[in-house]
């Protein structure tokens, strides 16, 4: 039953993940804002180690191709960091308005 | 385990411990209303060196106890003058980020600039790192 018990911890354990935040940033906010977007991207590596932040270039694609002839504004971004169990999840997440022209 | 065992264990770690850091983001605003956008990367790097944890390599590696004891007494005490808020390993120039802004101008003859994405980012082997910032954006043309 021990053995069940820690088993399930430690299954616990790795399905809830511990959050931290790296950075956040902010530009100046439009006084449009009717039209969000948003979008992210994510790398994830076995205890921390990475090869490339490639990542970060794919969510700047990513929000790029919501608002092809407009201007991304009031763009927020958001670094952070989730740690399961010796697996980590690196994430940037971008929030902007789009405002045609 | 064998002091060969524990070595080779520390360098095949060394090797793969090859990776990417990435510190801090900051995307900007961009404007795709003016015409086509070309992309640029500007980057600029500087060699980050961990003092502590060099000496900390030669401390597992040292042949005799007494020596091993006394590099190991230096790892701590270059580790606590270190001690702190830090991004990234330590370098030897703190003006290595300056010149990004030229570098920015010149990567864009049109000077008419949108989107830069500001990274702050290390590669590291072992105690050594790489410590870059890198620019990347958009010219209007």
């Amino acid at each position: 039953m021990l053995n069940k018990t820690t088993l399930f911890s430690l299954l616990a354990l790795s399905l809830s993940g511990c959050v931290g935040l790296n950075t956040v940033s902010m530009t100046q906010v439009p006084a449009e804002r009717e039209n969000k977007i948003s979008t992210s991207s994510s790398s994830w590596n076995f205890i921390g180690i990475n090869f490339s932040n490639q990542f970060v270039d794919v969510a700047i694609d990513k929000l790029k191709e919501q608002c092809p002839s407009g201007k991304i504004e009031g763009v927020y971004t958001k670094h952070q960091t989730t740690g399961y169990l010796l697996v980590f999840k690196r994430e940037v997440i971008v929030s902007a308005y789009c405002n045609e022209v | 385990m064998p002091i060969k065992m524990k070595s080779m264990f520390g360098l095949s770690l060394l090797l793969i411990g090859g990776c990417s850091q990435l510190h801090h983001v900051h995307v900007s605003d961009i404007d795709q209303s003016r015409g086509r956008l070309t992309p640029f990367t500007v980057k600029v790097n500087e060699l980050g060196f961990d003092a502590a944890q060099t000496v900390q390599i030669g401390a597992d590696v040292a042949k005799s106890a007494s020596t091993s004891e006394d590099l190991e007494f230096i790892a701590f005490i270059l580790a606590i003058s270190n001690f702190g808020p830090t991004t990234g390993n330590p370098v030897y120039n703190d003006n290595y980020a300056e010149q990004i802004l030229v570098e920015v101008v010149k990567a864009c003859p049109s000077r008419k600039i949108t989107g830069l994405t500001s990274i702050r980012e290390a590669t590291n082997i072992g105690p050594v790192s790489g410590e870059v910032v890198r620019i990347n954006g958009y010219c209007i043309n």
